[in-house]
């Protein structure tokens, strides 16, 4: 009985002290899938705007995308929506982010012993575990809309991985931001940087079909390739040419929104 | 001597008396909610930069739209997307201005104005005037960015004016409803939480493409909204040249109507405000 308290008391101190990293990170995406059952206010505008998003743009501007030669304005918005839904679901994370450093649970954290890394990647991971919500919800109702999807698995997998991938990049900017500011500012722009990322590449209409100063804009945009990515199984087969270029430009983004966030830790650290 | 003072002194000097300081109150109150709003540039930019950032990118994205079938004649879509900026310049403008009116409520400015000897029409009209200066103002600056960039208005001269009254009594409609929110609930948030819902029903509407481009269920809502015939009047004097009775009636009646019933939804939601204090 002793000996079996002592081994006990032993491994939760070596717990204490030496806690898996991979631990405090599900803990930390834990904590955020608990908020959006505590907060729905906070959670359900990056679900309902997308969904409305659809249905809107996919009425509205129906007549404009069959002049491209896209006959179903469902399978060009559906992709777009779900990547806006995952990318403002992130947000939703700065905004989380900087309520824990003006409430001061923040520096709880860093005195706990769960490392510095935690501090990032947990937050950045429950990004993308957050992102599937808004990404099934908007495929369903895209879906129940009449989209379809020649490219069948293999086109949903494209779309999962663009929608997870920008809420990734997104959720890496809006902390780099958060750690930078602690205000709410950091959010607010952070919406103003995908809004404008997003919109500022064939979010609207394929980019042939556009004329004028978004073209080369929304030629050298790492979105236009990532939303090609998405689009390719809702617009024809799966094919390495339409996915190439959204894998690296996630890849790149990625890795400078991860730089971006973990140096932005470290200049809240000094 | 009775008959010679009495229409001297009452009632009607006291009547003019008080309907001059009911004007005087109701001007002070407007110049004050004005100037606020003037005061706060990072407020207000939004309602202007928004607009035009959207019209030019839909001027780009959509420009090859303008030749499909159906498609009303313009030069540009840039032409086309004017009388879309002015109304989300209106729609986004008395958004602000109804939580600027909340703000006062939530800190107890509201409560001191109405404990002042100041009509209490005054106090919201007041208020919804400067909204209507905005709405003019907006549309004035969107009609001078945009004819830089070639965007010319067909009707001319009173079609510009039309324009602009539209565009305030657009704005002086969506204030007022936006503020019988703002009145019935004194939350700032609640207010701006009401924007998606403004949004959305401009997006159900002609505001940004033409009906003609629509059909199936999508179609039979933008033809019930009244937001469409808003924009399409607004879009009326911009595109074309006839002038008709129509486009008088849906550029300045319809709004105006709008006015009028909103402005009874908040003097009715002003009532019950007081009957609660």
């Amino acid at each position: 009985m002793t000996a079996a308290l002592h081994a006990d008391s032993v491994a939760d101190r070596q717990v204490a002290r030496d806690p898996n990293p991979i631990t405090v990170i599900a803990f930390m995406v834990k904590r955020s899938l608990l908020r959006i059952r505590r907060i729905p206010a906070a959670f359900l505008p990056s679900l309902a705007m997308p969904v409305f998003q659809l249905v809107a743009f996919g009425g509205a501007f129906a007549g404009a995308l069959a002049y491209a030669k896209i006959n179903h304005a469902l399978d060009w918005y559906v992709p777009l929506s779900c990547m806006q839904g995952a990318a403002f679901g992130a947000m939703g994370l700065a905004f989380a982010t900087v309520n824990d450093l003006q409430t001061g649970f923040f520096d709880r954290l860093r005195m706990s012993p769960g490392g510095r890394a935690a501090m990032v990647y947990g937050p950045l991971t429950a990004s993308m575990v957050r992102a599937i919500i808004p990404l099934v919800i908007v495929s369903v109702v895209g879906f129940i809309g009449g989209a379809a999807l020649p490219g069948g698995v293999l086109g949903l997998l494209t779309l999962a991985i663009a929608a997870l991938g920008i809420a990734f990049c997104a959720s890496g900017f809006g902390l780099g931001l958060a750690f930078r500011m602690r205000t709410l500012a950091a959010a607010t722009l952070t919406q103003f940087a995908i809004f404008f990322a997003l919109f500022l590449s064939t979010a609207q209409m394929p980019l042939d079909f556009i004329q004028g100063w978004v073209k080369p804009i929304a030629r050298i945009n790492p979105m236009t390739n990532v939303l090609r990515l998405a689009r390719e199984g809702f617009l024809g087969q799966v094919t390495w040419h339409d996915t190439w270029g959204g894998l690296l430009a996630l890849g790149i983004l990625s890795l400078l929104t991860t730089v971006y966030a973990v140096r932005g830790l470290r200049s809240f650290d000094r | 001597m009775t008959l010679a003072v009495t229409p001297d002194t009452v009632p009607e000097p006291l009547h003019v008396h008080l309907h001059q300081s009911a004007i005087r109150q109701t001007l002070a109150l407007a110049r004050r909610s004005l100037l606020g709003r003037l005061r706060q540039p990072a407020v207000l930019a939004p309602s202007f930069v928004f607009p035009l950032f959207f019209a030019a990118l839909s001027a780009s994205s959509y420009s090859r739209v303008k030749n499909a079938p159906g498609f009303p004649k313009v030069d540009s879509f840039l032409q086309f997307g004017l009388a879309a900026a002015i109304m989300q310049g209106a729609f986004f403008g008395a958004t602000s201005a109804a939580a600027d009116l909340a703000v006062d409520i939530e800190q107890g400015f509201w409560e001191r104005l109405m404990a002042s000897p100041v009509r209490r029409t005054s106090i919201v009209i007041g208020r919804l005037m400067s909204s209507f200066v905005i709405g003019a103002l907006q549309s004035a600056v969107f009609i001078g960015i945009l004819a830089v960039f070639g965007v010319r208005i067909r009707s001319g001269p009173i079609g510009v004016l039309v324009i602009v009254l539209s565009a305030s009594l657009v704005s002086l409609a969506m204030s007022t409803l936006m503020s019988t929110f703002a009145i019935k609930t004194g939350s700032p948030e609640v207010v701006q939480g009401m924007f998606p819902l403004v949004f959305v029903m401009m997006f159900l509407s002609s505001t940004f493409m033409a009906r003609e481009l629509m059909n199936g269920w999508f179609r039979r809502v933008v033809d019930i909204n009244p937001i469409s015939y808003l924009a399409e009047g607004i879009r009326g004097f911009v595109i074309e040249r006839p002038l008709t009775g129509w486009r008088f009636f849906e550029a300045l009646a319809i709004p105006a109507i709008g006015c009028v019933l909103a402005l009874g939804l908040c003097l009715r939601a002003l009532r019950r405000r007081l009957a609660q204090m």
